[in-house]
């Protein structure tokens, strides 16, 4: 009886802790605009942190144009991309800011259980930053080395169960997706698309432990996947180049 | 007096200095002038660019720049061409409130030098819409304040300028209007120097004119001010610091609360300060408030030639003991000249948008006080060539305060009450109430009732030393009636 009595609790104690972590928040309730003119950088990083702060959940974006630069994703905050919400790139280079070096629209620094889900869009907007970073450079307000610091559209350094699941990654300025010291990482049903720029690579991992990719299309200029460093327990699998061809963990 | 014009070559010089600057346009870094495009990390972009690279002027050409939070960096100056506008966004998620300064703003500068606003162009803060989005997110739960009054707290809602200590700071010809708080602080600033701006802000509560906090060497002139809250107001928020060394000249102000203030926050004081040509024009409270309350000292203050008109009233100086934890407050040697000040008997802020509260407060006309407590007391006022016309009219069925000895010590002291010419309710004099003040001096004053009033002019409570030179009083009706009441008062000469 006591036995019984235990695991009810412990089955209620669960559901709370899942609900906790399921519990969804509109955009719309910070003052996200959907109208792809609005940026709205402040308030979906308010969103972010008032989400991680009161126990998480995700942060869901129905249809419409959702202008951005840089954000954050803090523990246990997951973007919710329903379909037809797209995650619009801001056209100035100065509203990108960097993690471990590299420049991303999307950024997780040390933070655990974030993801990345629905069937929505994130945009790079690789053309408008280009034309961005090429005319400070030109005008002399950025150094040229800038031109390696093209935001990527996720970079997660040093995170802890990240999952990106069936969203579409398209137009990226520099790489599609960046993740350093990671563990526990799922890449699933994603479809890639970044044409724009040559050496845009679909997914750049390093030193990360547990990485799977299952069931994505790749369809980049630069390397599908490509390992840095050293990663462990690396699979891949049911995911392949937009000409057909299997793609495997790469060392 | 040739020590504040030294102080004006000096921040005069430091104006000249900023001039010579290079020149950058904020759209080459590709602000957009749209009124849309929030432009915040562009021009903090910049700014911080300009800073990198020695300095200079970051210029807006004409157009709507909306931005957010923005962070003003050593020899910096922001320069607004005419017709260029900076807009605050409208969304609170877009500022910060800085970890230095406790407040939100649009311009901070933290720990900076050499830097400014200048140009014809316009910073307006879009408070209403700010501040009222911000209430919308308290109700939503997603934001946490007690929405004290059914307003967020006021340094939750964003500034236009907060400056902390900054030295030489250049601010001119610009228009500044509607934050959602305070315009435009400078606290703990040396070297400020205010010329030819305009404050048109009406927009919210405690929209303030200018406040000038523990600052040191500060040139305040040519300034027109319309504001909601105080028109220029001075004050101390640090115990061991103290607003010094200031001159205000040539200004006009409207305002739903005081003109020139010191206080309400008044821990370390007010000292050396040339108040010339001053306006003040539709003001629901006082033209010219001293508050020595929180343990601070008001010390050498000179203020003359002062046109009050239309304001509820004219000079009300005050030492109370609010929040002095141990420290002891005083106030010296002030002199006032050369004021006219006309008195209305209606609501003088009646019609502007948010007009100062009606107070709970049967009283007739109250009179210029000078009030400060029996162990704290205001020492050496001189007033000389005063014109004061007030309404009269006073009506003792309305209100009541006899002159008999009882009924003038019962009069309480509220030490401790939020200092304000109307504190009292009704006084029991129409021109002018003093109480506990050593060395008055009263030279070619003339007060005006405009119809017959049951008080007496001035009452002097408690006052060791005062001399009234050359006093007229004009009053309809009131031949024999004695104008000057005293009560437990010595050394008083009548002349």
């Amino acid at each position: 009886m006591k036995k019984c009595k235990i695991f009810i609790i412990s089955i209620f104690v669960l559901l709370f802790a899942l609900s906790l972590s399921a519990k969804d928040y509109k955009a719309s309730l910070f003052g996200v605009k959907s109208d792809g003119v609005t940026l709205n950088t402040g308030s979906i990083q308010y969103a972010i942190d008032y989400i991680s702060e009161n126990g998480g959940g995700r942060l869901v974006f129905y249809v419409g144009r959702y202008l951005t630069g840089s954000f954050y994703l803090k523990s246990n905050v997951t973007i919710q991309l329903e379909e037809g919400a797209v995650l619009v790139a801001f056209h100035s280079i100065y509203d990108y800011f960097e993690v471990n070096g590299t420049n991303g629209l999307i950024l997780a620094d040390s933070v655990e259980n974030i993801g990345i889900s629905g069937k929505g869009v994130v945009e790079g907007n690789s053309s408008a930053v280009l034309k961005s970073i090429d005319e400070q450079i030109e005008k002399g307000n950025l150094e040229k080395t800038a031109k390696q610091a093209k935001p990527v559209l996720a970079n997660f350094n040093d995170c802890g169960n990240v999952t990106i699941e069936g969203v579409i990654l398209q137009d990226a300025c520099g790489d599609v997706q960046v993740f350093s010291g990671c563990k526990n990482v799922q890449v699933n049903s994603v479809t890639v698309k970044s044409t724009s720029v040559l050496e845009s690579k679909g997914i750049v991992f390093s030193n990360c432990t547990g990485f799977a990719v299952n069931d994505s299309y790749f369809e980049t200029l630069g390397e599908e996947l490509s390992s840095k460093g050293t990663s462990k327990n690396v699979s891949v699998s049911g995911s392949v180049n937009s000409k057909g061809k299997k793609l495997k963990a790469s060392k | 007096m040739n020590k504040m014009k030294l102080l004006i070559t000096v921040v005069a010089a430091v104006f000249v200095f900023h001039a010579s600057a290079k020149d950058y346009f904020v759209s080459d870094f590709g602000a957009k002038a749209d009124g849309t495009t929030l432009n915040t990390r562009t021009i903090q972009s910049a700014i911080n660019f300009i800073s990198e690279k020695g300095g200079g002027r970051l210029i807006f050409q004409v157009g709507n720049y909306v931005t957010g939070s923005i962070y003003l960096k050593s020899n910096v100056t922001l320069h607004l061409e005419p017709g260029a506008t900076i807009l605050g966004s409208t969304n609170p998620f877009d500022y910060v409130i800085d970890p230095t300064t406790k407040w939100c703003s649009m311009i901070f500068a933290v720990k900076q030098e050499n830097i400014g606003i200048t140009g014809k162009g316009t910073i307006n803060g879009r408070g209403f819409i700010t501040a009222n989005n911000l209430v919308e997110y308290i109700h939503r739960g997603i934001y946490e304040d007690e929405l004290k009054l059914d307003r967020p707290r006021e340094w939750k809602r964003p500034q236009n300028i907060n400056f902390r200590e900054c030295t030489n700071i250049v601010i001119t010809g610009i228009t500044l209007r509607d934050p959602a708080s305070w315009n435009q602080t400078y606290d703990q600033c040396k070297n400020l120097y205010v010329d030819g701006i305009t404050v048109d802000s009406k927009s919210y509560w405690n929209n303030d004119g200018i406040d000038i906090v523990d600052c040191d060497g500060v040139v305040v002139k040519n300034s027109y001010f319309d504001a909601a809250d105080d028109v220029i107001c001075f004050k101390s928020h640090d115990a061991n610091s103290i607003c010094q060394n200031v001159v205000v000249e040539n200004c006009v102000g409207r305002s739903s609360a005081n003109g020139v203030k010191f206080g309400t926050v008044s821990r370390g004081g007010f000292r050396n300060f040339k108040i010339k040509n001053i306006t003040i024009f539709d003001t629901f409270r006082s033209a010219i408030t001293f508050a020595a309350v929180d343990g601070g000292l008001v010390e050498n203050i000179e203020v003359d030639s002062v046109r009050s008109i239309n304001t509820g009233n004219v000079i009300f100086l005050r030492i109370g003991d609010r929040w002095s934890k141990g420290k002891k407050p005083s106030m010296k040697n002030i002199r006032i000249s050369n004021v006219y000040a006309e008195v209305p008997i209606t609501k003088p802020d009646a019609g502007y948008n948010y007009e100062g509260p009606v107070e709970d407060n049967p009283r007739n006309i109250s009179p210029a006080s000078i009030v400060g407590l029996p162990d704290y007391r205001i020492q050496d006022v001189k007033l000389k060539n005063i014109e004061i016309v007030y309404p009269g009219a006073g009506n003792p069925l309305y209100a009541y305060r006899g002159i008999t000895s009882a009924e003038l010590d019962s009069i309480p002291e509220m030490r401790k009450r939020y200092p304000e010419f109307s504190q009292w309710k009704e006084l029991p004099a129409w021109g002018f109430y003093v109480r506990h003040a050593d060395g008055i001096e009263f030279e070619n004053v003339k007060l005006v009732a405009e119809e017959k009033d049951y008080r007496p002019s001035i009452v002097i409570d408690d006052v060791k030393g005062a001399t009234f030179n050359d006093v007229e009083f004009v009053e309809p009706g009131s031949e024999g009636k004695d104008q000057i009441i005293q009560n437990r008062s010595a050394n008083v000469v009548i002349e």
